[in-house]
């Protein structure tokens, strides 16, 4: 092989051919003049540990994918709805729960009320979702609460919502997860004392999913929810026919019917508030589809509006049908001695306890929460990256992992929604005060803001929509802040920290800005050449290898190079001076004593001497610190050496026309 | 037999020559295609005609973007169609030759060319000598895939 060109000998004797070695070829190829792009080798580790890091990471997340690996699947209307309503529909299997829990405090005779308590809700459900087909429509590009304040109020209050969008997405994954789980112990009571291991489990497990790029677009995503349907549909229906046709009632269990006369409280209007209050969770993940309109098929707008029209229908019909048969199954929440959920309860009912259908319904209901849960690691992560993308958190959010996965942003979110389930101990009832605060936020800033875009646009139409949305935007002011006082205390730990977060957030922004700001050129900046003298400063130990090396680089960088050695010892300084003189002439050897044996203090005092002594009518020189550096083979090495240039180096970072250099010596060079 | 004799070859290694002619992409897709079924291994070949004037050996090839465009274009071409591309770089005196040989030397099954359209002078296929060659002495299949004629295109 000559120059990377190797001569091969044909079949015959004049058929020589010569190979040509492409150095280039294994790491980079070529995409255009004077352009490169990195082939998965350029990223690949070479260091051992680096590699076992490596191959662990690829058994776990698998390997990574390159940016055009992505798939950009548009959705159809039925797929859609799946993935997109899972985090709605799956809040019927708590809110209807939840009203009774409220309403019990009234007596047996107050969960009569949980009906029109429920009836109520889905009339703010066909509010809300009206209101949310009109987001549909304005913005196809996608109309998240984040981005239409963006458009229509500004910074504030856009953080204001991307605070309480945080904070959802955070307590979806919480209350989904620890929900899920109580279907599980629900069917499988013995399993009751593992329910925060198994919630921690779930989320670990949906993380590693989503760090691996799993895509919530998949077939795999829609079963879950269409079998929910089908099961919850069909169950309502059995339950309805038997209750009306068969006029079958169930009786509350008997320390109810005894509680009443201990606890009770009249059927107040607070009471109903507080029920409409709790119930209310039902509306969470309705924005969800206004949020994900550019993933629809074209024309996108049209199919995110019905697909969101049929969501609210099947929810509320969902929503009021589990009610409706709770209320006269004569069904309500047990805690003691096992917890089992309404919802599970209802199944048992209508399927039959321990059957085949009932296990069934119950391991859907929960496939569905986890699904649900899901939605938000695909949400959170891509706030967090828009966010970073405009500065207002830090940049490393908007970074793309080896799957094409925001790992930053997964990471943060399981880890938060891990803490929860631990602090709340998977109990799902405990979790939800801190729930639908947030969601009803959303609701009003992105309904005002959309009353802000009709008056700036007037569209055909537009004060008919303006008043859609108006409406909208009054209701769901009005219950978020029926939602915040009827679930305080524990919902003001939401509003308190909204402002936190906007303010971390602004905090960020102008820090980034400040930075940008102090690194900004003016485009009309041409770079000159250089007119600052440079001078180099060796720190140096001896005469050795790493030294030598040193004095070579520095020398190529400024003829004004010396070396500086400080010692406590003057006799070993002289020595050093003989040796120096003889062997390494036209590089002055500065020996600053130190008595007091210190070494950063004398060498940056040594400096500060060399600038006071530059004359003041030219221009600061740079000086140039160059470090001789023997390179760790093994991981006790970095112990042994390196470590007076690791003091100098922090010691240097930062001083004014100061510039680090590492001259790293390697062995056998 | 006429269902066989028009099926795809179905090879193990196939030597895919690579001339730089914007066909050339056509092509890539096409073998990769046939390819992924059998996991079939493809390699890519450019040769770079030396003229007999100069040394065999001379620096010239290595050095020259276009001709490194050639070959990680097609690399880019069949890792998008989902199949690895090893791209080999020749210099020598006869492409045919060089072609030969390297299928010899890889034990290929398969070596695919294109066959470019010439629109001037009335059309034509510009058959030259190189095919001619390979055909008379590749010791393994050889499949060439002509350019569509501007009529079928359009």
């Amino acid at each position: 092989m000559i120059g990377g060109r190797r001569p091969l000998q044909g079949r015959k004797p004049g058929d020589r051919r010569v190979r040509v070695e492409r150095p280039h070829s294994a790491l980079f190829r070529w995409t255009g003049p004077g352009q490169l792009t990195a082939k998965e080798a350029a990223s690949v580790p070479t260091t051992p540990r680096g590699k076992l890091y490596a191959r662990l990471k690829a058994m776990l997340l698998g390997r990574p994918l390159a940016s055009e690996e992505e798939i950009g699947e548009r959705l159809s209307k039925k797929k859609a709805l799946a993935i997109f309503s899972s985090d709605a529909i799956s809040s019927s299997a708590y809110a209807t729960e939840e009203i009774l829990r409220v309403l019990i405090l009234g007596g047996i005779a107050a969960l009569a009320w949980g009906l029109w308590v429920s009836v109520a809700i889905a009339v703010l459900l066909i509010a809300v979702a009206i209101s949310y087909r009109q987001i549909c429509l304005a913005y196809p590009t996608g109309g998240g609460s984040y981005s239409v304040s963006k458009r229509n109020f500004g910074r504030r209050m856009s953080l204001i919502a991307a605070s309480a969008l945080m904070i959802d997405y955070v307590m979806t994954v919480a209350v989904s997860t620890a929900s899920s789980i109580e279907q599980v112990t629900s069917a499988v009571p013995a399993l009751t004392d593992w329910r925060v291991l198994l919630g921690v489990l779930a989320i670990t497990l949906i993380t590693i999913g989503n760090l691996r790029g799993l895509r919530e677009a998949g077939n795999l995503f829609a079963i879950p929810t269409y079998l929910f349907l089908v099961s919850a549909l069909l169950m309502i229906a059995i339950g309805t026919i038997r209750i009306v046709i068969f006029g079958e009632h169930g009786q509350y269990a008997a320390e109810f019917q005894n509680e009443v006369g201990s606890s009770f409280q009249a059927v107040s209007l607070i009471l109903l508030l507080r029920a409409f209050a709790a119930g209310a969770v039902a509306l969470t993940g309705t924005e969800a589809i206004a949020t994900g309109v550019p993933a629809f098929e074209p024309p996108e707008a049209r199919n995110a509006a019905t697909t969101l029209a049929i969501m609210a229908a099947l929810l509320g019909v969902l929503f009021i049908g589990l009610t409706f048969l709770a209320v006269n199954f004569g069904i309500t929440h047990i805690d003691d001695p096992v917890k089992q959920t309404v919802i599970s309860q209802i199944a048992g009912t209508v399927y039959g306890f321990g059957s085949i259908p009932f296990f069934l319904f119950q391991g859907f209901t929960a496939l569905l929460l986890v699904l649900a849960a899901n939605t938000s690691f695909n949400a959170f992560p891509r706030l967090l990256a828009i966010l970073a993308a405009d500065g207002f958190i830090p940049r490393q959010f908007a970074f793309r992992g080896d799957r094409l996965a925001f790992s930053y942003g997964i990471v943060v979110l399981a880890t938060v929604a891990a803490a929860l389930i631990v602090l709340f101990q998977g109990e799902t009832h405990l979790l939800i005060p801190l729930y639908a605060v947030g969601v009803f936020i959303d609701f009003t800033i992105s309904q005002a803001g959309m009353i802000r875009h009709w008056r700036r646009e007037r569209p055909p139409g537009w004060r008919r929509r303006l008043a859609i949305n108006a409406f909208g935007c009054s209701l769901t002011a009005v219950v978020a802040v029926v939602v915040t006082v009827a679930k305080a205390p524990q919902s003001l730990i939401v509003l308190a920290l909204i402002p936190v977060l906007v303010a971390t957030m602004m905090f960020i922004s102008r820090q980034y800005a400040g930075q940008e700001a102090e690194l900004a050129i003016r485009d009309d900046f041409v770079v000159p050449s250089p007119h600052r003298e440079q001078r180099v400063v060796i720190p140096v130990n001896g005469i050795n290898r790493a030294v030598v090396q040193a004095i070579v680089f520095g020398r190529t960088l400024a003829t004004d190079v010396r070396a500086v050695f400080i010692t406590e010892d003057s006799e070993l300084g002289d020595a050093l001076r003989l040796k120096w003189e003889r062997q390494v002439p036209g590089v002055p050897l500065v020996i600053v004593e130190s008595p007091y044996r210190a070494l950063v203090g004398p060498l940056t005092a040594y400096l500060d001497v060399l600038d006071l002594a530059w004359p003041p009518d030219k221009d600061d020189p740079i000086t140039i610190v160059v470090l001789p550096e023997f390179v760790a083979r093994h991981w006790w090495d970095r112990l042994l050496y390196n470590q007076s240039a690791k003091r100098l180096k922090s010691a240097l970072v930062g001083r004014e026309h100061t510039v680090i250099a590492d001259v790293p010596y390697r062995r056998g060079h | 037999m006429p269902s066989e004799l028009s099926a795809p070859p179905v090879f193990r290694r196939a030597v895919v020559a690579l001339s730089g002619h914007p066909n050339g992409q056509r092509l890539i897709r096409l073998v990769a295609e046939l390819a992924k079924p059998y996991k079939a291994e493809l390699i890519g070949v450019h040769v770079v005609e030396i003229d007999w004037s100069m040394p065999l050996d001379m620096d010239l090839a290595g050095r020259s973007d276009e001709i490194q465009q050639v070959l990680d274009v097609a690399e880019g071409t069949a890792e998008a169609a989902g199949v690895q591309l090893e791209s080999v770089l020749l210099q020598a005196r006869d492409v045919g030759a060089a072609l030969v040989d390297e299928a010899v030397e890889r034990e290929a099954d398969l070596l695919v060319v294109g066959l470019a359209y010439r629109t001037k002078f009335g059309g034509d296929f510009a058959i030259g000598k190189t095919i001619p060659y390979i055909l008379k002495n590749a010791p393994c299949a050889v499949w060439v895939v002509r350019e569509p004629i501007p009529e079928e295109t359009s």
